[in-house]
């Protein structure tokens, strides 16, 4: 017979995999918007002329929103590697791989039209920036469907 | 190559214990969500956590799990 198992150790990894996603994901749209805030404001900034001719004080601005993410991404990578338990892990995982390999070709495939001189919308960088997020949602949903 | 889907009496052995799904998800340190999703057949799980099903039901992993049909 088999001792049960229960180590006190793992009791406070988490057993609520909705609120754990919703914390990891949640936490990267929030670091999103605020870079993206960031680049929003650099550029009514620089059309207003609030940064004088300046230019390291725009790329020193520019550095510092985009810092949020950085530090987003080490906290996903820290609570995706310890804090989820492996069938959300897979879920992440699975759902990062859908949003990359959907991305490039997306990606490929809107830069030849572009270049081509076919319409294709224009795309901001905040746009661009949102892509693999949402394309990373998309994952979640359907790896979530398929395993629940 | 075809896959093999594992079976497993999870729900049973549970049950028979009087656990809910949210009690079995506390004691093996995973979520609720995946206890359901084994339960379901939908998700197999690793080899550790195999074994700890096990473990916690006092059987064998092989009296918890067995091969089911190979799904391609």
């Amino acid at each position: 017979m088999n001792s049960a198992v229960n180590p006190a150790s793992e009791v406070d990894r988490k057993t609520d995999a909705t609120s754990t996603g919703s914390t990891l994901y949640g936490m990267y749209i929030v670091a999103l918007a605020v870079s993206g805030l960031g680049n929003l404001g650099m550029r009514v900034g620089m059309e207003a002329g609030w940064f004088g001719s300046g230019s390291v004080t725009v790329g020193v601005i520019g550095a510092l929103t985009a810092l949020p993410l950085f530090v987003a991404a080490g906290l996903f990578w820290k609570l995706l590697r310890r804090n989820l338990d492996e069938l959300v892990q897979r879920i992440v995982l699975e759902a990062l791989a859908f949003a990359l390999i959907v991305y490039v070709p997306l990606s490929a495939l809107y830069v030849n039209l572009r270049t081509a001189g076919v319409w294709v919308p224009r795309l901001d960088p905040p746009d661009i920036l949102m892509a693999p997020a949402v394309l990373t949602a998309l994952g979640v949903a359907l790896a979530w469907r398929r395993y629940s | 190559m075809a896959a093999l889907q594992l079976k497993n009496q999870i729900v049973l052995l549970r049950a028979r214990l009087g656990w809910s799904q949210a009690e079995l998800a506390d004691r093996l340190s995973v979520s609720r969500q995946t206890v359901n999703s084994l339960e379901r057949g939908r998700y197999d799980p690793s080899l550790p956590l195999a074994f700890k099903i096990a473990s916690l039901f006092e059987c064998k992993i092989e009296d918890v799990f067995e091969p089911g049909d190979a799904a391609s």
